[in-house]
């Protein structure tokens, strides 16, 4: 009889690794969530917190919901997905569905994503479910620690690595990988890639283009002392990156990755003896009836726009257009930190804020 | 070759033991680990293990002459794993009788050096060679666990492995030798042994645990790219984890002497009194540099400052 050990979702969450320059390697995952969401049902199972049957429920219309679907769906949990009526649309709620998750979307009068009515939601269910599980994925640890598998395969494929560059949403996957490699390779710079009107660093919150990425509410996993660079990307260059890593290296990813892509070439490109790695997090399929589609495209106002092929320095924390890739030199300080300092010098008005498309 | 009747561990029939029949075998030492903690297994459970600093320099020789007595008697006498590993082993390989079992060892006790583990290779060595045997690395590794309940990995030489120490298995084998190192070895703590037997075994908090399958991530590479500033990264990284368990004095200080050195990392005999600073033995005026951080060392107050090569090849100043 042939038995086989290895579990599906491990083979599955685990990224294929793509070199994008002489100094620049990616890790591509097909569904980087599967990481965190594996790792924090494993260890909640362990634990005994997660039992049998046990009822999962989490706050999220994104990736991270998916994965928890695809594997309560194998491992015979229910779930429960709460979400706001503005972050999810149909076709996702129904694949959602379909895998078995039930689909809450609240509504969401603020468009802000109503998080307090969702988390209001999730304590009802919760009070109800003896056997309940949250996830947490904001502030479970199991979030960042997951992604020490990520920094054992960057340092099995490329050895020393010099610089770190991925997007920041919960935290989790850019925090967990530079903390982990940053314990072994102390010199490590990490480069954070964030979007205009994300709160999570120091930017005023507002309605963002780029989904996938960035927050309107800071998660615990989000440790801005790990961070030495923030990029803010704006939706266009991000698009526009996605699509140049379609055409130039066959590698089929969302536009988050775009994003990440896009600061980390030019880190390579900055930095030629240095060894730079990114982290790419979702495939382009969600996303083939909008970025990837030329009419969707044609309808965006100033689109296209002129490629950028390096950011605009930043002294002050302040919103720009979706057209604009900006940076600003963290240093490795705390969020408040960062925050009295600006504070304490001369606000200018911000920049490109008006032309917000 | 009709007639000419092999003996082999896979010929269960009880031998005759041969009269005088002599073995004489060797095993090296150690500086303690490269990396040493917890470690998953393909299904994610978790094994203690480690990766050993091979020593070849200084060795263990074991002498065993069978009898037809069922005693096996030792010299010198208080090496009673090193007799249990002679029983195992006459019992592995079938065969009935005892025998006198004489080690002669330049091995240090007490520091991390391996030198139980060491006795015990060697005598379970010269034990399969009386009857012509040698034993693969992996049943000479499961009994000396069985012998002295944790081992180390000199069964593997110079071969690196991760080591389930408790269960006498290889969790990953590196497929290949380290890296050419030189390595500056002392003793921290005023030289005091450690009674490795009176250690509890290290309770690690996840984040270790996870920075485990990292630190043998960074060994595996340093293998493959034969690359000893990873292998010095990996080795540092497992030293502060150590120092959270076991401290030792003047940790810090030790740090900062090997960075100002330029070396690839420090070293810890993880249940031990031993210090390494690992350097790359092709680092250029290697010889001056060395001399200077063995200086520093004893003026820093730490004894016994030693100069090791590991996988030097006959390699000289």
């Amino acid at each position: 009889m042939v038995t086989i050990d290895a579990d599906y979702f491990r083979d599955l969450e685990t990224p294929r690794i793509a070199r994008l320059g002489p100094n620049l390697v990616a890790a591509a995952f097909p569904l980087m969530k599967l990481m965190p969401a594996r790792y924090i049902l494993d260890r909640a199972a362990s634990d005994g917190e997660l039992k049998a049957g046990s009822h999962i429920v989490e706050t999220t219309s994104g990736t991270f919901g998916m994965a928890v679907a695809l594997l309560a769906a194998a491992r015979d949990y229910r779930l429960t997905l709460v979400t706001a009526s503005t972050l999810i649309d149909a076709r996702y709620k129904a694949r959602l569905e379909r895998i078995g998750a039930t689909v809450i979307a609240l509504d969401d009068p603020r468009g802000d994503g109503n998080q307090p009515g969702r988390l209001e939601r999730l304590q009802k269910i919760l009070a109800k479910e003896p056997d309940g599980f949250w996830t947490r994925q904001y502030d479970s640890p199991g979030n960042w620690l997951a992604y020490a598998r990520l920094a054992e395969l960057f340092i099995r494929t490329t050895g020393r690595i010099d610089c770190l560059v991925g997007c920041v949403g919960t935290g989790g996957s850019l925090c967990g990988t530079a903390s982990f490699l940053r314990t072994v390779f102390p010199h490590l710079t990490v480069f954070a890639v964030d979007t205009h009107r994300s709160i999570l660093f120091g930017q005023p919150v507002g309605k963002r283009m780029l989904r996938g990425l960035g927050n309107s509410v800071l998660p615990k996993n989000v440790r801005h002392e790990l961070v030495d660079e923030i990029h803010w990307v704006g939706a266009y260059p991000a698009y526009m990156s996605a699509h140049r890593l379609l055409r130039e290296h066959g590698i089929f990813m969302g536009p988050t990755s775009g994003a990440a892509a896009l600061v980390a070439q030019w880190v390579a490109t900055t930095l030629p003896d240095a060894q730079v790695a990114v982290i790419m997090p979702d495939e382009g399929h969600r996303h083939a009836e909008t970025v990837y589609n030329d009419e969707w495209l044609a309808a965006l106002p100033g689109w296209p726009c002129k490629e950028l092929s390096e950011p605009r320095t930043l002294t002050t924390i302040a919103p720009a257009a979706e057209t604009q890739w900006t940076r600003f030199l963290w240093l490795r300080r705390s969020l408040d930190d960062v925050l009295k300092t600006q504070a304490a010098s001369e606000v200018p008005p911000a920049i490109g804020a008006a032309e917000n498309l | 070759m009709a007639g000419n009747k092999m003996a082999s561990s896979g010929d269960f029939v009880s031998r005759e033991a041969p009269r005088s029949s002599v073995g004489k075998a060797t095993a090296i030492a150690h500086h303690g680990e490269l990396i040493q903690g917890v470690f998953k297994d393909a299904g994610g459970r978790l094994h203690r293990g480690l990766v050993t600093l091979p020593i070849a320099a200084l060795k263990s020789e074991a002498h065993f002459a069978r009898s037809n007595g069922d005693a096996v008697v030792v010299q010198p006498d208080h090496k009673v794993k090193a007799s249990a590993a002679a029983r195992l082993t006459l019992d592995f390989l079938n065969v009935t009788g005892g025998g006198e079992l004489t080690l002669h060892s330049a091995i240090p006790v007490g520091h991390g050096y391996g030198s139980s583990t060491a006795d015990v290779v060697a005598s379970i060595r010269a034990v399969a060679a009386t009857l012509n045997v040698e034993l693969r690395p992996a049943s000479i590794g499961r009994l000396a666990v069985a012998a002295e309940r944790a081992s180390d990995a000199i069964a593997f030489d110079d071969h690196a492995v991760l080591f389930a120490q408790r269960e006498g298995r290889v969790i990953e084998n590196f497929a290949g030798s380290l890296p050419p190192l030189l390595l500056v070895g002392f003793k921290a703590n005023g030289g005091a042994p450690v009674d490795t037997i009176q250690l509890p075994p290290a309770r690690y908090d996840s984040a270790e645990i996870e920075e485990f399958g990292v630190l043998r991530a960074l060994v595996a590479q340093a293998v493959r790219l034969q690359d000893p500033y990873l292998l010095g990264r990996a080795a540092s990284a497992s030293a502060v984890i150590s120092q959270r368990h076991l401290p030792k004095q003047g940790f810090d200080e030790v740090g900062e002497i090997a960075r100002r050195a330029g070396a690839c990392g420090v070293q810890v005999a993880h249940s031990g009194s031993l210090f390494g600073l690992i350097f790359d033995l092709f680092t250029p005026n290697l010889k001056r540099r060395a001399a200077l951080v063995a200086q520093q060392i004893r003026r820093a107050g730490f004894k016994d400052v030693e100069v090791h090569l590991v996988n030097a090849e006959g390699w000289t100043w």
